[in-house]
């Protein structure tokens, strides 16, 4: 056998193994889909949405506590990342630039987003659920938000530079100050991008479940108490699939199925949003 | 005026991120002091976890965090590598953009969805297959490994894309076939991306929990099997949390949170500052 | 319509009828051109960007094949065979038929693995054959004075014409038929161009050569036959001085005054 001709053997046999070894990842991740999906839909009904946790083997038993507990946990770490992530962006790309400082904490926020989220529940229990002595939404959503700050401040970061400098330049030659520059020109050019950044960051924390496991805790009932616990899909789901009760186990599918959607749409709507503004 | 007040502000949020992160480490040390001074080295070193005897040794749920992840990093790599390969050198663009929408998809999921996956359907057929409980060291590296190769396999995608066409097509041109100029030319030049990529994925997986949590077996012993049930930090954490009822008890929990987040910085540090340096922003 | 001259001396390549389409694209980048080669000379490529040149250039070692979806027709024959046929080993081929291409591309690698490469590819291992045939390849590309002290060193070190020097040291290592030069000095300095240049005239003794520029003095300099494309035709082919000076075609005579470009 030449060199050539062994050369061209290894080749059909490495590339061989690259297909096979796509072809298994596929295999296995379409698995985990299908589950998701039969599981899920066989699971869904309208008792879900009408009714709130029950205990096992009664038929009035759904997810409406934790669906609406989840939407309050979102919504509130929404409320207090986005606005923190989106200025901490700011002062990066407009007033930190290249400076050590704004390299330091775009490092340091970069690290915060590849982090073990299992911690900030951890220390958000320790600043907040231990001096006030109980489990709180309030705990839950600032846990959230701490995960959620460093994705919306990269993002923000990345789409503001993007926006081209003869921009503020011209608003500058018009006697603006740089606060309404920055306002009314530069976030505007950067509307979609800090959007989907947004959305990208709401659906990150929204499949969270480890922050939310000591902070915001879990309740079988319909609450909108911020100073209580609060029942949230991740957490319902995993508590319902550890049992041992199969209709929870169903209802704990049902949770995993509703939430996949919800992140999956977000992703949809972020990336549409971001595509349609680079046509422009 | 106004124009001071908004820089201020966005002045204070930014540096919010780093009185968070320095803010973590000081809370989680104070409350770890009181295992630190009960057990000193030991609690990095001895196995034994009692809490009936108020005795703490985080040294099984270290070694369950390093085994786990090793073990899925096995699995994982080459497949992940594999699968960048075929994504940037053999996959025609319909295939290229099925799998784009497929590893969107993936990432939509929760990862407790991968441990119910985990405990539901893949625990039952290692139980047949090699008998004894399902759960434990190889169900929870290999959901470990699942969970983390769609990441893996498009941030190494990433890094060989960076090869210049031009390099390719000059190895081509000596009649170089693609394993040729894959293993010669892709590989060699991408090589830090590559490997950083890989490392920022690991250190993803240390901290993972909720994909492990169901299949793990939360058992505080060092495992005489691969098949044994065992723990990891972050699975120790989220089964025991809310049941500690001694100070001790929550303060050696404190403790191997800290390990865990010290772990992670560390494997994330090296992947972002040594590896990933030059590729990371223009 | 195009003037093509007939050439008295062997041809190293013959294109005829040959047709060119990319991917998806509804007509032809290259329609029917006939074009023959003349061996142990140099030809040069000009032509307003997009006329069509390196994707000619491109087509002799089959380049194109590398993106999946293009489609060739018509002929181009190498040593009596039609090279486009499907079933052409393209890695024969290559060997046979070396390119240099826009940028210095030294691979991430020594200097004498850089050279060895294509030899190794070929199966040699014996280091004594090795060493032997790197060195020659490097003189014949007037660089071993400069690098034969530091041959173990990483290639990335070279300066942009001494890679490029190095890249034809490694293109000719393995004893080519044809070398395709695409644009070889369009990164490089004046006198790196010079250096080039003066290596690509001493090369015709023992390849045939085509290269394609955008500078018309660079084809004016080094190349015997000068082909002129416009739109993906061969407009005219003819000996360079002649071509320059006296143009049969009125398109050649716009483009080479300089009245569109």
């Amino acid at each position: 056998m030449t060199a050539v001709q062994k050369r061209i053997i290894m080749n059909r046999i490495a590339l061989g193994f690259s297909t096979l070894s796509a072809i298994i990842a596929l295999a296995f991740l379409f698995w985990i889909l299908a589950v998701l999906v039969m599981k899920g839909v066989n699971a869904l009904n309208w008792n879900i949405f009408i009714f709130e946790g029950a205990p096992p083997g009664y038929a009035e038993s759904g997810l409406k506590h934790a669906l609406v507990g989840q939407l309050i946990l979102v919504g509130l770490a929404t409320g207090i990342g986005v606005p923190l992530g989106i200025l901490a962006g700011t002062y990066l790309s407009e007033y930190g630039k290249n400076s050590k400082l704004a390299h330091t904490i775009r490092d340091i926020s970069d690290i915060m987003m590849s982090s073990p989220s299992i911690v900030i529940g951890a220390f958000v229990y320790a600043i907040i659920v231990m001096p006030m002595g109980h489990f709180s939404a309030w705990a839950g959503a600032i846990a959230l938000a701490i995960i959620m700050i460093p994705i919306i401040l990269r993002t923000t970061d990345d789409m503001l530079q993007l926006v081209p400098q003869t921009l503020r330049e011209a608003a500058f030659a018009l006697g603006a100050p740089k606060y309404k520059v920055i306002l009314s020109v530069v976030y505007r050019g950067a509307k979609a991008g800090i959007l989907t950044g947004v959305l990208l960051g709401i659906a990150r924390v929204a499949g969270e479940t480890a922050p939310l496991l000591f902070t915001s805790f879990n309740d079988n009932f319909f609450t909108t108490d911020l100073n209580e616990a609060m029942p949230s899909l991740t957490v319902t789901m995993f508590n319902y699939a550890i049992s041992p009760y199969e209709d929870w186990q169903q209802l704990g599918w049902a949770a995993a199925f509703i939430l996949s959607l919800f992140i999956l749409g977000l992703n949809i709507v972020g990336r549409l949003i971001l595509f349609a503004g680079k046509r422009k | 005026m106004i124009d001071k007040l908004f820089f201020n502000f966005t002045r204070f949020s930014a540096f919010l991120i780093l009185v968070i992160v320095a803010w973590i480490f000081v809370v989680l040390f104070n409350h770890s002091l009181e295992a630190m001074h009960a057990f000193g080295l030991d609690f990095i070193t001895q196995d034994q976890w009692a809490p009936n005897l108020n005795k703490f040794g985080a040294y099984a749920a270290i070694l369950g965090s390093v085994l786990s992840t090793t073990l899925a990093m096995i699995l994982a790599v080459p497949v992940a590598i594999g699968v960048a390969i075929f994504l940037s050198e053999i996959a025609h663009d319909k295939i290229k953009s099925f799998f784009g929408i497929s590893v969107e998809l993936l990432a939509a999921i929760p990862s407790v969805i991968y441990g119910m996956w985990g405990l539901f359907y893949f625990v039952p057929i290692i139980r047949d297959v090699f008998g004894g409980m399902g759960i434990g060291l190889l169900a929870a590296g290999i959901v470990l490994a699942i969970m983390i190769l769609p990441f893996m396999a498009a941030v190494t995608r990433d890094a060989m894309n960076t090869t210049p066409d031009i390099l390719k097509e000059s190895a081509y041109a000596l009649g170089g076939t693609q394993w040729d100029v894959i293993k010669d030319v892709i590989i060699p030049y991408a090589k830090a991306g590559i490997i950083g990529s890989l490392i920022l994925a690991l250190g993803r997986a240390i901290g993972e929990t909720m994909a492990v949590t169901f299949v793990m077996g939360n058992v505080h012993k060092v495992p005489t099997s691969i098949l044994s049930p065992m723990t990891s930090i972050p699975v120790t954490l989220a089964n025991e949390f809310t049941e500690a009822d001694s100070s001790l008890y929550f303060s050696s929990l404190f403790g191997l949170a800290l390990t865990l987040l010290v772990m992670s910085f560390i494997v994330i540090a090296i992947a972002k500052f040594y590896f990933l340096r030059k590729t990371r922003r223009a | 319509m195009a003037s093509i001259i007939d050439i008295k001396t062997e041809c190293a390549l013959h294109v005829r009828d040959f047709e060119f389409t990319y991917k998806g694209a509804t007509a032809p980048s290259l329609k029917k051109v006939t074009m023959p080669i003349a061996k142990h000379s140099i030809t040069a490529l000009i032509g307003p960007s997009g006329c069509g040149k390196t994707t000619l250039l491109r087509s002799f070692n089959r380049m194109h094949d590398l993106y999946p979806g293009n489609t060739y027709a018509g002929e181009i024959s190498f040593e009596g065979r039609n090279i486009l046929d499907p079933k052409e080993d393209l890695i024969h081929l290559r060997t046979k038929i070396g390119m240099i291409f826009q940028k210095p591309t030294a691979f991430p690698m020594s200097i004498f693995d850089n050279v060895a490469y294509g030899l190794r590819l070929q199966g040699i291992k014996n280091k004594t054959e090795l060493e032997g045939r790197v060195e020659k390849a490097l003189e014949d590309a007037a660089i071993w004075k400069e690098v034969k002290d530091r041959l173990k060193h990483d290639a990335n070190g070279l300066s942009g014409g001494q890679q490029q020097r190095l890249c034809i040291a490694r293109a000719i290592a393995v004893e080519p038929e044809v070398l395709l030069f695409d644009e070889p000095t369009s990164a490089l300095d004046p006198i790196s161009t010079q250096g080039i240049e003066r290596l690509v005239i001493e090369l015709k003794e023992k390849v045939s050569i085509i290269i394609v520029t955008h500078n018309m003095q660079q084809a004016a300099r080094v190349s015997d036959y000068t082909g002129f494309m416009y739109l993906g035709e061969l407009i005219e082919l003819g000996e360079t001085e002649n071509l320059f000076v006296t143009p049969k075609e009125k398109l050649t005579q716009e483009y080479i005054t300089g009245k569109f470009g």
